[in-house]
């Protein structure tokens, strides 16, 4: 058994837990809370550790029950790699909620649905269940559904009944999808699928409904990574939220989107035959990387445009995270139209997500602590940030710069791996989409730095007062966006590493299926 | 024949649930929700073959006709209590949104 694999579900959950019971103990349920985030932290570390770099995925057998009979929990350096950005996330953004969100606040459930996302998240990362991933994701999405109404004001219920009802919407299309993979493959366990779906014509699988379910599934997907034409619920929740939740939000439980779709349409679809189907693209994959460029290059057009022109900071950060996740699905577009540079392009995209992770949440938490000390977050009413806090202002810079992507910063490996991807596979539109993207992103980060950290101090900025443990947080991050650059090549070789895992079919099918006698 | 009024009354449940979900009227949204999300559930039951096949684990021998797939009732049991779940959440939602916003019309919020 390899209990490394279940480690970090076990503690999240226990965590979650233990923080509801002690919620009377304010003191008490902060310090199981942020242990618990350390213990998270150090689970992943053991996991990645034990996966990472000695190869093969690692299985878990819920209850001992063999695969693809019993659940199973499945750990490659793809899965290890998400997990370590939430992680690396979730961390400073526990700490920082222990001094951000209201004593009340923290006392009612604050910590339980904290814990409880990262339990969905990290779930959805380990499963090897396909109906598993459902049910990771609705305790993902039910906790966040309550953190996003978290101060339940007009503005917050609004944003949170946008969110809520897409996401039934589009829970039942998953079950949707869902049921018609069981019926047309026979099998939920993903690697058994991967195989049937790789010998169909042996398993009596017809591959053409496939393509319709797995369709279903991805506009799925698309709604959880908040790409073009499912982002408007984005700028609303992102800006409702409590800071360290929008971080966690854009910086891990949008890559849940991410991960899926690299999971499921690179690993498991990809093996179906359809050669005999007149789609665009010619395969399963071919299709959905005309998809996928599709909404990348609207996501980077209409991301970057729409953080432009706005005047609240948070909702400046949440347009430019639809922008980012262009950028990411831009990588993967180019993975899936040129099968052959596949790996160049996962890696690219897997880079790209923790580099966004990294600034985005760097940023989110930055915006908050602006809210608290100045009182406002609106770019108007702010002005001379710079000359009244340089450590706040230069975890800006890093972090925007991260975006912009100025080397050592880990920001302009991201971007130059997805450029050099783009490139590689001769796919102009993407290339030409990501440049104009590029530009836009410099527009904002200017445009946020020019008029709230430059010019007149303003009167909110005068009353300046921050929080140390906050700023410590952001601080935190913002070395880590440039010790992530500084270091990169080991990030490099774990996200190739990563990418490599995920195209390794047959590697993933054996150790899922070789204890089970899943090939009868 | 059953096929085909499950078929029909599949179709008819998420029109209705799809008209609802674009009213003005909160409420009717979160109904719309829920029948689309039963909708789903009667679905996924239809996915175990309703005339009966091989149960998934074929160790108890045959007869098999009397037979459905356990595995769809496992799967619809949790998707219901999920559904629940979030039907609670929407419905106290709904109640939060009026007392915010003292309307429930979409248009006005």
């Amino acid at each position: 058994m390899n209990q490394f694999v279940i480690a970090p579900l076990l503690v999240a959950l226990c965590t979650a837990i233990l923080t509801l019971l002690t919620r009377r103990f304010g003191r008490v349920q902060r310090a199981l809370s942020v242990l618990g985030g350390l213990g998270y932290v150090a689970a992943v570390a053991w996991l990645v550790t034990a996966v990472y770099p000695s190869g093969g995925p690692a299985v878990y057998h819920l209850g001992d029950w063999v695969a693809p009979y019993g659940i199973v929990l499945v750990a490659d350096s793809l899965s290890a790699f998400m997990l370590a950005i939430s992680a690396v996330v979730t961390l400073p953004a526990l700490v920082y909620a222990t001094r951000h969100v209201s004593a009340f606040g923290q006392k009612v459930s604050f910590h339980p649905l904290f814990h409880l996302m990262v339990v969905g998240v990290t779930g959805s990362f380990l499963t090897g269940d396909i109906f598993n991933l459902f049910v990771w994701f609705e305790v993902m999405l039910l906790s966040s559904y309550v953190l996003v109404v978290f101060y339940s004001g007009p503005e917050q219920t609004t944003a949170t009944l946008r969110y809520v009802v897409l996401n039934l919407v589009g829970s039942a299309v998953m079950l949707l999808a869902i049921g018609g993979l069981y019926a047309t493959t026979g099998t939920l366990n993903m690697a058994d699928m991967a195989h049937r779906l790789a010998n169909a014509q042996q398993y009596g699988v017809h591959v053409a409904p496939v393509l319709g379910l797995t369709a279903l599934l991805f506009a799925v997907f698309m709604v959880k990574a908040g790409a073009v034409p499912f982002h408007w619920w984005v700028p609303d929740a992102y800006a409702a939220a409590p800071a360290p939740v929008s971080a966690v939000l854009a910086g891990v439980v949008k890559k849940v989107g991410v991960y899926a779709v690299i999971r499921l349409y690179f690993t498991v679809f990809a093996a179906a035959p359809l050669t005999d189907l007149a789609v665009p693209g010619d395969t399963v994959l071919g299709f959905f990387g005309i998809v996928l460029l599709a909404s990348a290059v609207l996501s980077m057009l209409f991301g970057g445009i729409a953080a432009v022109g706005q005047h609240d900071l948070d909702r400046l950060l949440a347009y430019s995270s639809i922008g980012q996740v262009g950028f990411i699905f831009a990588a993967l577009a180019a993975a899936a139209l040129r099968p052959e540079l596949a790996a160049v392009g996962i890696a690219a995209a897997l880079v790209y997500s923790l580099t966004h992770a990294l600034a985005k949440s760097l940023l989110f938490l930055l915006s908050g602590v602006v809210e608290d000390a100045a009182g406002t977050r609106r770019l108007d009413d702010l002005g001379g940030l710079a000359r009244q806090s340089p450590v706040v202002a230069g975890a800006f810079l890093l972090g925007g710069l991260g975006l912009v992507g100025i080397p050592p910063l880990v920001g302009f490996f991201g971007k130059f791996l997805v450029f050099d991807a783009l490139a590689q596979t001769d796919v102009v539109v993407g290339l030409a989409a990501a440049l104009v993207g590029a530009i836009l992103t410099v527009a904002y980060v200017s445009n946020a730095w020019n008029r709230g950290f430059w010019g007149e101090q303003s009167a909110a900025v005068a009353g300046w007062d921050a929080d140390s443990v906050q700023v410590a947080c952001v601080v935190a991050l913002a070395l880590g966006v440039v010790a992530a650059g500084v270091g990169f090549n080991p990030i490099l070789e774990f996200a190739r590493a990563g990418a490599d895992a995920a195209l390794d079919r047959t590697a993933y099918i054996t150790s899922v299926l070789e204890q089970g006698g899943g090939h009868a | 024949m059953t096929e085909t009024t499950l078929a029909v009354v599949l179709g008819a449940l998420f029109a209705f649930g799809t008209y609802l979900v674009l009213r003005r009227d909160v409420v009717r949204v979160v109904w719309g929700v829920t029948i689309i999300s039963q909708a789903a559930n009667a679905y996924l039951i239809t996915m175990g073959d309703i005339a009966g096949s091989v149960p998934v684990l074929s160790h108890h021998g045959p007869p098999f006709s009397g037979t459905t797939d356990p595995l769809v009732q496992a799967l619809v049991l949790t998707a219901i209590v999920i559904g629940f779940g979030t039907t609670a959440f929407a419905l106290a939602l709904t109640y939060r949104v009026y007392e915010e916003h003292g309307t429930i019309d979409l248009e006005e919020l």
